[in-house]
């Protein structure tokens, strides 16, 4: 289940998730969403750490091999003999290889990007279009409830749930919805994901 | 603290403003997009008359085979270098001001060099075999040659066309999301698949903001080596006035130079027709002036360096090839060297003059203007007397090429017409994220704007 | 990848003080290789298709005045500026030293017309497909195609001759005799400026000649190493 409070302005989000931190929820649940991006601590802390740039490079390495073969290989296997050039050519295939490798770099970045974004996500989650004009989501996943996540060896204390995980889902729930509310919520909705 | 965050009403009227050209087409945008339209339709007709009968109708011959299309060629991938340059140069040095350029000059991008890509196909003697050019199996066991510039230029274009298409929507991405928001009917189903579910979570603009450096700074080597391959295809030769180690980076900045042109061109058209006085200010016009102007230095230094050199060698068969050029095309010789240089220098080095959008317009035009006939001095004399005296040639384009340039010129300003008109041509995000930034500060007696963010 | 060699090395040495510029070489050259015939309105614009040229120069002051021709047609080079650059491998080098052509595969991007500095590849700017009325169709070398519009042809040394003549060759168990094939401006040169022979025997009658002092090649400063050697004595004329 996740819930969405939606807030005019950063001053009242960021209280909102002062009070929901306060109340026992963790930053792990807690995301904003916003039509511009904030520094870290602004509304919420997430993780700065991605994993998209060593795909990016992984793509690129293939790239340079791909470019190699291309230019380097077919010229081997297909030998013509062309103004004294010899048949596999340092420049050409060079280049060749250069423009490859970057245009792997290139594709890699983008869609390395989206795997670790996980998007296109066919999921229905909560949105609300005031968000880019200019509103504050605050998003809030709620753990299904009745037993106390146990912290895993080598988790961070900001992951594992405590206590508000002995609650049902629906008080949880209820609880989130006040706080959002005394601090100043437009609307909140809620999306229950199957 | 709540003086520098955003009042949604203000983000909302924001976004009223940038997303105007989004609006229902008027009766003269209808008018304009025919108009474009016949023109390029005029262009394919000579096109299919040339393809249908014989290249005869071109104005080539022995031994200039090569004219105004491979002219065009160059020009139109020249153009398309700025536009991603720039943008990704002044994201990489967060260059405040570069806000409310980047979307036109990354569109501007791929669009010229979707319009220069096709001249090589359109030049080929038999265009109707073109795919011997492309590496693929066949039963005909032909392989193209990688050891040829032309295949080094068709790989280089596949990947910056590639690559500036994914800069551009790469840029667009969240503004997709704020479209989305807004639209209704074909354009919510176009947004929605193309903004891939954003929404704008802390995570997602960790990931994006990341990604988008690491593009910015990948896409500037691309280009750099775009144009560098562009200009090997004349520099590996041994035709006179060709064969120069100095082309590559000559040839990469006279495309900043017609680039920076076009991007200022392109902003004062797009200010005009969408409204967007308050965002594409006279500061934009004075910084992107800025820049015009050290180019422009930059692009008078390479050229005296490339002809001086010549000179003081006086090699006979090089210097014919320039000496011919200064008598037989002195008009558009002197006129190159005054739109490109020296009007420029002189003007741009007055702010007033930087400020102010007709001068900036003309100056623009001009240089452009410039940048082709460049073009035309480089390929045209060198080809008309090269080393046997007993063939020299004169070159003038025919009715087919002029046609086919001005469809060209036509096809670029319609599709940029159409996609001013389907997606968002500022970077609002951009624009927001800026103004999300912005603060004023208590300093002494006054109120001063400063900037909050990352270092 | 194995390195195809052969036993020939075709060149040809041309006479400069022999030749009289009478033009029985492009006659022939037109004759035996299909070369359409251009009307005066192509020449004009400069888009004849000759494969081999003389190239006429007035030398000296008036009344000394003496005309000196220079037969020029592809130079066949060693280290060819035209090969590398053609996208498809339709110019590309054949193991007996000759700058092929293939007709089929070229798409016309001229690149190599641009960068042959001799200027001898010649551009079907026309289409010449039906370019022979009745009869004259008729005098068509069936060895050879006749090439379509868009395509770019050269000088080839008679390359139909020679495979005949490595076909005979072959079948007598032999290598060619010098002299036993000649491309048909050699064949027809009635001063005997133009010989052509294997420059990889050094016996051979065009081997001799190229060891001449009196030898020289075209714009040799660029390193083309050309196949074809012409052969001028000392004095006041000077081409």
């Amino acid at each position: 289940m996740e819930l969405l409070g939606i807030f005019k302005d950063v001053g009242s989000a960021a209280s909102a998730v002062e009070c929901l931190l306060r109340e026992g929820f963790v930053e792990a649940q807690i995301t904003s969403l916003t039509l511009v991006p904030y520094p870290d601590g602004v509304l919420v802390k997430t993780n700065q750490r991605t994993l998209f740039r060593w795909f990016t490079l992984a793509c690129g390495i293939i790239g340079a091999g791909v470019g190699f073969i291309l230019a380097a290989g077919t010229a081997w296997v297909y030998p013509v003999q062309t103004g004294d050039k010899p048949i596999i050519a340092f420049y050409p295939t060079g280049i060749v290889t250069y423009e490859l490798t970057m245009l792997f770099f290139m594709v890699g970045t983008v869609v390395g990007m989206f795997l670790e974004m996980k998007l296109p996500n066919r999921a229905h989650r909560p949105y609300d279009a005031a968000i880019t004009e200019g509103c504050i989501g605050i998003s809030l996943s709620i753990h299904p409830g009745g037993e106390p996540v146990a912290c895993e060896p080598g988790a961070l204390p900001t992951e594992c749930i405590g206590g508000i995980a002995l609650l049902p889902a629906a008080e949880q729930k209820e609880r989130a919805e006040e706080i959002m509310n005394d601090a100043g919520a437009l609307r909140i909705t809620t999306e229950v994901q199957p | 603290m709540s003086e520098h965050t955003i009042h949604p009403k203000s983000a909302s009227r924001m976004n009223d403003e940038m997303l105007s050209s989004l609006k229902p087409p008027t009766l003269r945008w209808y008018g304009l997009a025919f108009l474009l339209g016949a023109v390029v339709a005029w262009g394919i007709y000579a096109f299919s008359y040339m393809v249908t009968t014989d290249m005869s109708c071109t104005g080539l011959d022995r031994p200039v085979m090569w004219g105004v299309f491979i002219v065009n060629f160059v020009f139109w991938i020249g153009l398309s270098h700025s536009g991603t340059m720039v943008s990704a140069i002044l994201r990489l040095s967060q260059a405040n001001w570069r806000r409310p350029i980047l979307r036109a000059a990354e569109a501007m991008t791929v669009f010229t060099v979707a319009v220069g890509g096709l001249f090589p196909l359109i030049h080929l003697g038999r265009n109707w075999v073109f795919f011997y050019l492309i590496p693929y199996p066949n039963q005909r066991g032909l392989w193209p040659n990688f050891r040829s510039p032309l295949l080094w230029d068709a790989m280089a274009i596949t990947t910056y066309i590639i690559g500036s298409s994914l800069f551009l929507y790469l840029g667009m991405l969240p503004d997709l999301a704020v479209a989305r928001d807004r639209a209704h009917g074909w354009r919510l189903k176009l947004y929605t698949v193309l903004a891939m579910g954003w929404r704008g979570t802390a995570r997602e603009w960790v990931v994006y903001q990341q990604a988008s450096t690491l593009m910015a700074a990948l896409i500037i080597p691309v280009a750099v080596s775009v144009h560098s391959i562009v200009a090997w295809d004349f520099a590996v030769t041994v035709v006179p006035g060709w064969h120069s180690t100095i082309f590559p980076p000559y040839f990469v900045i006279g495309a900043i130079h017609s680039g920076v042109a076009a991007v200022i061109t392109l902003m004062i058209v797009i200010r005009k027709a969408f409204h967007l006085e308050e965002y594409l200010t006279p500061l934009h016009f004075d910084n992107m002036g800025k820049l015009q102007l050290v180019i422009t230095l930059l692009w008078s230094y390479a050229y005296f360096v490339e002809v001086q050199t010549t000179w003081y060698a006086h090699e006979p068969i090089e210097w014919e090839v320039y000496s011919f050029m200064a008598h037989k095309y002195t008009f558009i010789l002197l006129l190159m060297l005054f739109g490109n240089s020296i009007l420029p220098i002189i003007v741009l080095c007055f702010k007033r003059l930087r400020r102010s959008i007709p001068v900036m317009l003309a100056i623009t035009l001009l240089i452009n203007v410039g940048m082709f006939i460049e073009r035309f001095l480089i390929i045209v004399p060198s080809l008309s007397h090269k080393n046997m005296p007993f063939v020299w040639g004169t070159y003038f384009p025919s009715w087919v090429e002029l046609s086919i340039t001005a469809g060209a010129f036509a096809g670029f300003a319609l599709m940029y017409t159409l996609f001013a008109k389907t997606f968002p041509m500022v970077a609002m995000t951009d624009v927001h994220e800026y103004e999300s930034q912005k603060a004023l500060m208590l300093l002494g007696r006054t109120r001063v704007p400063s900037l909050v963010g990352k270092e | 990848m194995e390195k195809i060699t052969s036993p020939y090395k075709w060149g040809m040495v041309i006479d400069l003080d022999r030749c009289t510029g009478c033009g029985a070489c492009v006659v022939a050259c037109q004759a035996e290789n299909n070369v359409a015939i251009c009307a005066k309105k192509e020449i004009n614009e400069g888009r004849n298709m000759h494969w081999l040229r003389i190239e006429r120069f007035w030398v000296g002051e008036y009344p000394d005045v003496r005309g000196r021709f220079l037969p020029v047609l592809c130079q066949h080079c060693h280290d060819a500026p035209c090969e590398p650059v053609c996208p498809v491998y339709a110019s590309y080098h054949n193991p007996d030293g000759l700058n092929g052509q293939v007709y089929n595969r070229c798409v016309g991007t001229r690149y190599c017309g641009n960068n042959c500095p001799y200027a001898v590849r010649v551009f079907n700017f026309y289409d010449h497909e039906h370019a022979w009325p009745k009869p004259l169709d008729n005098q068509l070398s069936p060895d050879i195609t006749v090439r379509s519009r868009g395509v770019m042809e050269k000088c080839t040394f008679c390359i139909q001759r020679i495979r005949r003549a490595k076909e005979e060759a072959k079948g007598e168990g032999r290598l060619i005799r010098d002299g036993e094939v000649q491309p048909a401006c050699a064949q027809t040169c009635p001063s005997e400026a133009l010989v052509f022979g294997n420059m990889a025997d050094p016996a051979s009658r065009a081997a001799r000649l190229a060891r001449s002092p009196r030898r020289f090649r075209l714009l040799e400063h660029l390193g083309t190493h050309p196949s074809v050697y012409y052969l001028k004595g000392g004095g006041r004329e000077h081409v």
